[in-house]
């Protein structure tokens, strides 16, 4: 076979499957770990460090130039809407984008856990954006729907049972 | 054994007789001794007269500068290169030194050697000396050190040693932490079943299953 017909081949999309299983008949096999309350947790925490830290460091880049200038009052509270907007859809984007497209975030990257959909496939953003909503809406009761992770057989919680999503051990995830 | 001469045996009375005879007849006038003198003196004043001349001859040679040309012409000729080449070139050359660096009797006296309070003397007196003072201030002052420094912190066998060692202290804290939160995962489970009063499904190890 030649380079080129390698080449080729590999463009294929059927040709990728070839030459490793699919997610769902990888997971069939092989044991997987699924993660707990406490590590997630923590790597929720290291992740909500980081969202502030970015965000806090943004609003005093924004405070600090827009004290120079003068603006009327009215404007002010646009300002601060837009502010709040802003940090609203980084938080949301900072969860969507990392779980649709390595499945971990910097804090679950540290652990080394990935958040799977439930036959193991990567999640797709409607389906992040869907686990982030379920996520709020499971804080909500004093986090109550958190508790859940820890009397179910594969630790999900009520964002996980919504958003038909596993968190697993990622073994070397650091760098997958 | 020393003889005393009252016992040591004399010649015969006619014995001596003959021997004056004989000394008389070769040299009647007794010339002999003195010329065995003269001849001593002369050996003296002529070694004498040869070494101051032979002295005098160095210094004019060392005066004119001739032994400096010589060692310049041996230079200029590749003579001294040449040795040096075929001494280092000897392929017994490095087995000779070997054997000399590694015999014992080299060990023993380097042993000895630093062992001996005269070199420890030596070398505290050098370390007290003014001139290291001087010396390392100088090095300490000198661009070239710094520059050389410089270098090597950014060489990239440095930067990668310490990025490596940075990320191996991460990669442990990570493990710990992890190990640490998976233990406390199962813990947690293990009171929130009993509190239930539902048992646990398997005794697997924590956070372990099958998808």
């Amino acid at each position: 076979m030649s380079v080129a017909a390698r080449l080729r081949a590999r463009r294929v999309p059927g040709a990728a499957a070839t030459v490793a299983p699919p997610a769902a008949a990888r997971t069939a096999t092989a044991p997987v770990g699924y993660v707990g309350l406490v590590t997630r947790a923590v790597a929720f925490a290291l992740d909500a460090a980081i969202i502030n830290l970015v965000a806090l460091l943004t609003a005093a880049v924004v405070v600090l130039a827009l004290s120079v200038i003068p603006i009327s009052d009215a404007l002010r509270t646009v300002t601060i809407a837009i502010g709040g907007t802003s940090y609203v859809l980084w938080v949301v984007g900072y969860f969507v984008v990392f779980w649709s497209t390595t499945g971990q975030t910097p804090g679950n990257r540290l652990l080394r856990i990935r958040v799977t959909a439930a036959d193991g496939g990567r999640l797709r953003p409607r389906r992040s954006l869907l686990r982030f909503v379920a996520l709020t809406f499971a804080a909500i009761p004093l986090f109550a729907g958190f508790l859940l992770i820890l009397v179910d057989g594969r630790r999900r919680g009520l964002h996980d049972v919504v958003a038909r999503t596993v968190v697993v051990d990622a073994p070397g995830g650091r760098h997958g | 054994m020393r003889v005393r001469p009252s016992l040591r045996p004399r010649p015969a009375a006619g014995t001596v007789g003959t021997m004056t005879d004989v000394r008389t007849l070769i040299d009647p006038l007794g010339l002999w001794p003195r010329t065995t003198r003269l001849a001593g003196r002369a050996e003296h004043a002529a070694l004498g007269t040869g070494e101051r001349l032979l002295l005098a001859v160095v210094d004019r040679a060392v005066a004119s500068g001739l032994p400096r040309q010589v060692v310049d012409r041996l230079l200029d000729d590749g003579l001294a290169e040449h040795i040096a080449e075929r001494v280092l070139t000897d392929p017994g050359f490095e087995q000779r030194a070997a054997a000399l660096l590694e015999s014992p009797q080299t060990g023993h006296l380097l042993e000895r050697v630093l062992d001996s309070e005269a070199s420890e003397r030596l070398v505290a007196q050098v370390l007290e000396s003014r001139l290291v003072d001087v010396t390392v201030a100088r090095v300490l002052a000198s661009d070239e050190l710094w520059t050389m420094v410089d270098e090597i912190a950014r060489s990239p066998a440095v930067t990668e040693a310490i990025t490596s060692q940075g990320a191996g202290f991460a990669d442990q804290v990570a493990d710990e932490v992890g190990a640490r939160s998976r233990n406390a995962d199962a813990w947690l489970e293990r009171v929130a079943h009993r509190m239930l009063g539902r048992p646990l499904a398997a005794e697997a190890p924590p956070g372990t299953g099958l998808a």
